[in-house]
């Protein structure tokens, strides 16, 4: 139910989000015929459209793609990737910004899927799993995670290889306590966390001295 | 009598995971992922008491929903539900948005019971509200006996006594469980996260009531379920019912809050243990009182076994005299389903724990000590193996003699899996085409231990290929049956089906090229020889080429700051014997995962119950704490290849002895026990006696 | 979620009003869809914040510094400025959440954000905070609450910005009804510690705009101890801030997070740091008086060692 706002705007009683809303597309045909002070007021107010709750068209930028969409506000990016378009390679593990499952890379810094609303991550450059391999050939970290075995269901794999991915394009050549902490937003239940380490230094062209996974013969009486 | 062979190419080398390319790239398709046309969204209403009388659920409101396009209840009539959680109705629209609504739009006429009961100490006293009416929540002590503990223990030279307890751990896989079925006048087809499609079609045919050959279940990748997802579930028989209605594909996937409700956990354990030895060291005399919780059943509900609460006591050592008297308490909670060693963290936990105490008290080294008394010598030998790893001469000391605030600590713990031995049950078919293309088709799953990548290198060794020329298809049950993925089984099912599918195709390529021997480099020439029709062969389990049991033991080395408390596991080292080891590529990371879910169990995880509401309070990963990749510690993997037991099934027996030797370690690190898991830094600040009592008002 | 609408504000004006009495404003937005997916917020629309003009810059000056509220915690953490200047907030922001939080959560978000407490979170417990008539908590579970508080309701302030805006005596400059006001940090909380519907002092609104630091203390040091390594909430936070002269304290001042309503600060304790040599006793003085009235519960009761022991780390690593 919406009450009327405190209003101390130009238009009188009218609360000003009602005004917003009513105004639509003939806001911007009108302004020339109006006041400097009025012309002013209206180009603000289309810059502060209400919008929904019912859908509305949104554009996202997908790994250089445009993709137009009729969502609701409270649709988040994940949802709208999933659920609204086939970019199912972003996962939903907990859908509360906690797992990293869905992590998506927003002007290139790694965010939650998830916790974004998709109206809002209109105008950013967003790249997903499905936007690194290009023309088929698999990145540096793709194939890093591939050699260590840095995966096993592979549900978190997507989110794992965006943190990574964005950890050496902003750092290439991370200390083992910085891989760490740049993966500290992903979770992972089978296990990966070991070789995912070492699929990092990998990566960034560090190796790391092969102290694990010795095969060993024992002798029995 | 087939044999593997003795000079291995591919078979105990590091073959890469064969599925790698989709997973990494997110072209690989979950069942969270497939999007059937038409398809739409399915939600669950769940009970938001834990004990109350459903009078009526009236769906109209919710149907009204623009969007929603179907509505089912779980139940018919009046109906009790028993824990927080469990199932009232569903919904199926064409956007998540509108089944959230629709949900809020489902009105239950409810009478919530005040007669509920969450934690286990307060449901097992007499006069406590009972789970089910009538019925006491305790079940009758499951009683052993051997020998005469009570003479026997005024013979030992030392004696012990510890509370030592586990939580109920959530398997919180990381794809939540659910399906996407589509239910039509042919047939039911269902996108199965599962780890047993052929417990799925016969959980969908009886739910549904139809033939098993009308359900098709396909599973090409699945987001874990170590150990509870088998059957249809509750969720699968709802989304099908929705599609039905709707005439359309539904994806019904449980949240992330649902996991921690209503599909499974690891039973708790209490553990009252009394144990003694004689001067010499062996054992003498072994007392144990233990009950935990399944929840309000006994987990019946798993195909994976699961059971009520009790655990093998006295775990791995040989004890002449033995009292054990184990109850499961039922709570108002969710059920338990096997996880990962059913039974044998909680088992492992208390026993290994009680070891050091006693070795301890004897004055003895807890290497030396369990060396007396482990029966068995592999797993004798392994100890001797991770000892020189972790340095144990070099680091062990007497408990809390560690300088300083930051103490550390050293402690070890062994393991037993008796599965994993293979199913014959299990079969495979594969079709060889003329140009030499080859495709293996077996009707198990890969639930990310690398049974794809197994098949392809079995194949690959057998006739002479690389892996990446074989093509594995898993995860349809329109494939030759295979067991499902529990019990450590999968691997010792598939090698040695794929072994005889191999044998069978040469031996036909043979025959039919004249090429006397037909693998490697006469392999493309013999499949030319075929002319234009593929060849077709099957195979069966083989049991000379699988075998059992497995064993290991792993080492814990630990930093404990006494100041505040914080457990940081600096490395462990696991030693484990593997039967042939068929990719030690993917069986590193197998071992890796059990240790890291056993050291989730020691020190973060546990499902915290609310005594005043009946809720879960952590239905989520911010309260419900997984390890991080900073809390991973050094993980060596010590894996022994003995290629004269057969293939050995061993995704269990790693996750087993993790707890206990961490817990071993925290203790030898601090010189007192913290008996209770998680070890928390508020239970290590707590065991310094650094705790100042409560201020009451 | 419930459906909403949705708007993007150019200025604070028609934020506020377009907010109305029934909004929210939604910068990083983490807190709130966390609060919205559980129902336990439902604001009929939602105004961006992200667009208003002057409010995302990191600004040194000679008297004091200034952060604007939209200033993102990943940009707190990777300024040089800031790790020169405020070690201690550098070393706060770089422990919140992870990464992908840090990405988009703001310095105004972190101020303002809601209880953390899992009865006050979970759907479908209604407890004091949320109207009810019961602190869950008290009766039950509390090993995540308060040691201290003025009210019925247990739940602490888990900001870590907080603790480390306290410690360096930090005013919240807070937009209502088109005046500024400037808050520091006990006044931006002290409703959380009267009222348990509270969560901070912020009326239906009022806009966080910046946070300005006094350009006094030249050392600053943060620390928290969690169950885990990284991505968890603090089980005790602890900041301190201070000069040191001639090695002795100058104006110190030393504030603890997650154990009340309100970053925590004994004026007592200050004074008495105050021209006293850096040691260990000193520190372990110090702690004894800022946790002196400390009211443990049956499960938090651990918090008081762990405070004491990050106190005087804390306080240590002033030394530099």
């Amino acid at each position: 139910m919406k009450k009327a706002g405190k209003d101390k705007d130009v238009f009188g009683a009218v609360s000003r989000r009602t005004f917003i809303k009513g105004l639509g597309a003939t806001a911007v045909s009108t302004v020339a015929a109006q006041t400097a002070a009025v012309a002013q007021e209206l180009e603000r107010v289309n810059a502060e459209k209400v919008v929904g709750p019912g859908a509305v068209p949104v554009t996202l930028t997908v790994n250089g793609e445009k993709l137009q969409l009729q969502l609701e506000p409270r649709v988040t990016l994940l949802d709208a990737l999933r659920n609204y378009s086939s970019l199912t390679g972003s996962k939903e593990g907990c859908d509360r910004a906690a797992c990293g499952a869905c992590t998506v890379l927003f002007d290139g810094a790694p965010i939650y899927g998830c916790q974004k609303l998709a109206i809002e991550a209109q105008g950013h450059e967003i790249t997903t799993i499905e936007g690194l391999a290009k023309n088929g050939s698999l990145t540096k970290v793709q194939q890093a995670f591939i050699d260590k075995d840095a995966l096993q269901c592979g549900y978190c794999t997507p989110g794992f290889v965006m943190s990574v991915t964005a950890l050496l394009n902003k750092n290439p050549r991370p200390t083992l306590e910085e891989a760490k902490h740049a993966c500290s937003g992903n979770l992972c239940r089978c296990g990966t966390q070991p070789h995912i380490l070492k699929a990092v230094l990998e990566a960034a062209g560090i190796g790391m001295a092969e102290k694990t996974g010795k095969t060993e013969g024992i002798k029995h009486a | 009598m087939p044999e593997w062979p003795t000079v291995r190419k591919y078979i105990s080398g590091d073959t890469r995971r064969v599925d790698a390319v989709p997973k990494v790239t997110g072209r690989a398709r979950y069942s969270s992922d497939i999007q059937a046309t038409g398809w739409l969204y399915g939600m669950i209403l769940r009970s938001k008491w834990p004990a109350a009388k459903i009078l009526s659920v009236n769906l109209d409101k919710a149907l009204k929903i623009p969007g929603i396009k179907a509505a089912v209840l779980a139940r018919d009539g009046q109906f009790t539900v028993r824990y927080y959680g469990e199932e009232i109705a569903a919904v199926a629209g064409t956007t998540k948005q509108a089944c959230l609504d629709a949900l809020r739009a489902i009105e239950v006429n409810a009478e919530p019971s005040p007669d509920f009961v969450v934690h286990e100490d307060d449901a097992i006293k007499d006069g406590s509200p009972q789970v089910w009416k009538g019925v006491s929540n305790a079940s009758d002590p499951h009683v052993r006996k051997r020998g005469d503990v009570d003479s026997a223990f005024s013979e030992c030279a030392a004696i012990i006594e510890g509370f030592y307890s586990t939580p109920v751990q959530l398997h919180n896989p990381m794809e939540t469980h659910g399906n996407t079925v589509s239910w039509t006048d042919e047939g039911v087809t269902v996108w199965a996260s599962t780890q047993g499609i052929g417990s799925v079609q016969d959980g969908f045919a009886g739910a549904l009531g139809l033939d098993a050959s009308k359900v098709r279940v396909l599973t090409d990748y699945m987001g874990g379920g170590f150990g509870s997802k088998f059957g249809a579930g509750v969720e699968g028989v709802l989304a099908a019912r929705l599609s039905k209605q709707a005439n359309a594909p539904v994806r019904l996937m449980l949240t992330r809050f649902d996991e921690a409700l209503a599909v499974g956990n690891r039973p708790s354990s209490f553990q009252k243990i009394k144990m003694g030895a004689l001067a010499d060291g062996k054992l003498h005399a072994f007392q144990l009182e233990n009950y935990g919780t399944p929840g309000v059943g006994a987990g019946g509900d798993s195909g994976g076994g699961g059971g009520g609460a009790n655990i093998q006591a006295p775990y791995l050592y040989k004890v002449p005299n033995i009292h054990s008297s184990q109850r499961s308490v039922a709570v108002n909670a969710g059920s338990a389903r096997a996880f990962r060693a059913p039974g044998n963290p909680p088992a492992s936990y208390g026993m290994e724990c009680a070891m050091d105490e006693l070795a301890v008290k004897l004055g003895m080294d807890p290497l030396e000590f369990r060396l007396i008394n482990d029966p068995v010598e592999i797993r004798r030998n392994e100890y001797n193996v991770g000892a020189a790893h972790i340095g144990w001469k070099e680091k062990y000391k007497k408990p809390g003699s560690s300088p300083g605030v930051v103490k550390t600590g050293i402690g070890c713990a062994g393991a037993n899996w008796p599965g994993g031995r293979g199913s014959p049950d299990t079969s495979g078919e594969a079709q060889i085409n003329p140009d030499g293309s080859i495709e293996i088709r077996i009707g198990v799953q890969d639930i990310g231990t690398g049974t794809k990548t197994v098949i392809a290198v079995v194949a690959a060794e057998m006739l002479g290929l690389r892996p990446d020329q074989i093509t594995v298809k898993v995860g349809d049950t329109n494939f030759p049956p295979g067991t499902g993925s529990g019990g450590s089984n999968t691997c010792p099912s598939v090698a040695p089906v794929v072994y005889d599918v191999c044998s069978n195709a040469l031996q036909q390529l043979q025959s039919k090229s004249g090429f006397a021997d037909a693998r490697g480099d006469n392999w493309f020439p013999a499949c030319k020889k075929l002319g234009v029709t593929p060849l077709k062969v099957t195979g069966q389990w083989q049991q000379s080429l699988a075998g059992g049991p497995a064993y290991g033991v792993q080492f814990a080395e630990v930093e404990v700051d006494t100041e505040t408390g914080l457990v940081t596991v600096k490395k462990i080292v696991a030693v484990h014997d593997c039967g042939l080891i068929i990719d030690h590529l993917t069986l590193e990371s197998q071992i890796n995962g059990g240790c890291i879910i056993g050291m989730g169990y020691a020190l973060y995880e546990e499902r915290v119950m609310d005594r005043v509401s009946g809720v879960v309070l952590n239905p989520n990963f911010e309260t419900y704490k997984l390890s991080g990749i900073a809390d991973v510690p050094e993980i060596e993997a010590v894996l022994i290849n003995m290629p004269e037991r057969g293939v050995i099934g061993i995704g269990e027996p790693s996750t087993v002895p993790t707890a206990g030797a961490i817990a071993n370690a925290v203790a030898n690190a601090i010189g007192v026990r913290v008996p209770h898991l998680p070890i928390t830094p508020a239970k290590v600040l707590a065991a310094l006696g650094k705790v100042p009592p409560p201020v009451t008002a | 979620m419930n459906p909403f609408e949705y708007t993007t504000a150019r200025t604070p004006d028609s934020a506020r009003q377009l907010v109305g009495d029934h909004g929210a404003y939604i910068a990083g937005g983490n807190d709130l869809l966390g609060l919205l997916k559980d129902y336990l917020a439902t604001p009929d629309i939602l105004v961006n914040i992200k667009s208003l003009p002057g409010l995302d810059k990191i600004q040194s000056g000679p008297d004091k510094w200034t952060l604007g509220a939209l200033v993102k915690i990943a940009e707190l953490e990777d300024s040089a400025d800031i790790q020169n200047a405020f070690p201690g907030i550098h070393d706060a922001a770089s422990e919140i959440a992870s990464p992908q939080i840090r990405n988009v959560a703001t310095v105004g978000g972190n101020l303002a954000q809601h209880s953390r407490c899992w009865y006050f979170r979970h759907r479908d417990t209604v407890c004091l905070k949320k109207g009810g008539d019961l602190c869950y908590a008290r009766e039950s579970d509390n090993r995540y609450h308060s040691l201290f508080t003025g009210n019925p309701c247990i739940s602490p302030v888990v900001s870590s910005l907080a603790t480390t805006f306290a410690a360096l005596d930090a005013s919240a400059i807070v937009l209502r009804d088109g005046k500024e006001t400037s808050m520091c940090m006990d006044e931006l909380y002290h409703r959380a510690w009267e009222n348990p519907l509270a969560h901070n002092s912020l009326e239906p609104g009022d806009l966080i705009v910046r946070v300005e630091i006094p350009a006094v203390r030249t050392r600053s040091a943060y620390m928290q101890i969690s169950d885990k390594h990284s991505f968890d909430w603090a089980l005790v936070s602890c900041a301190a801030a201070a000069n040191v002269v001639d090695g002795k304290l100058d104006k110190p001042r030393v504030a603890l997070g997650s154990i009340s309503p309100v970053p925590h600060q004994v004026e007592a304790a200050n004074e008495f740091l105050d021209g006293k040599t850096l040691d260990d006793a000193t520190a372990s003085r110090a702690a004894d008086m800022i946790l002196a009235d400390a009211k443990p519960l049956q499960h938090n009761a651990y918090k008081v060692p762990m405070a004491h022991a990050l106190i005087r780390r804390t306080l240590l690593k002033l030394k530099g």
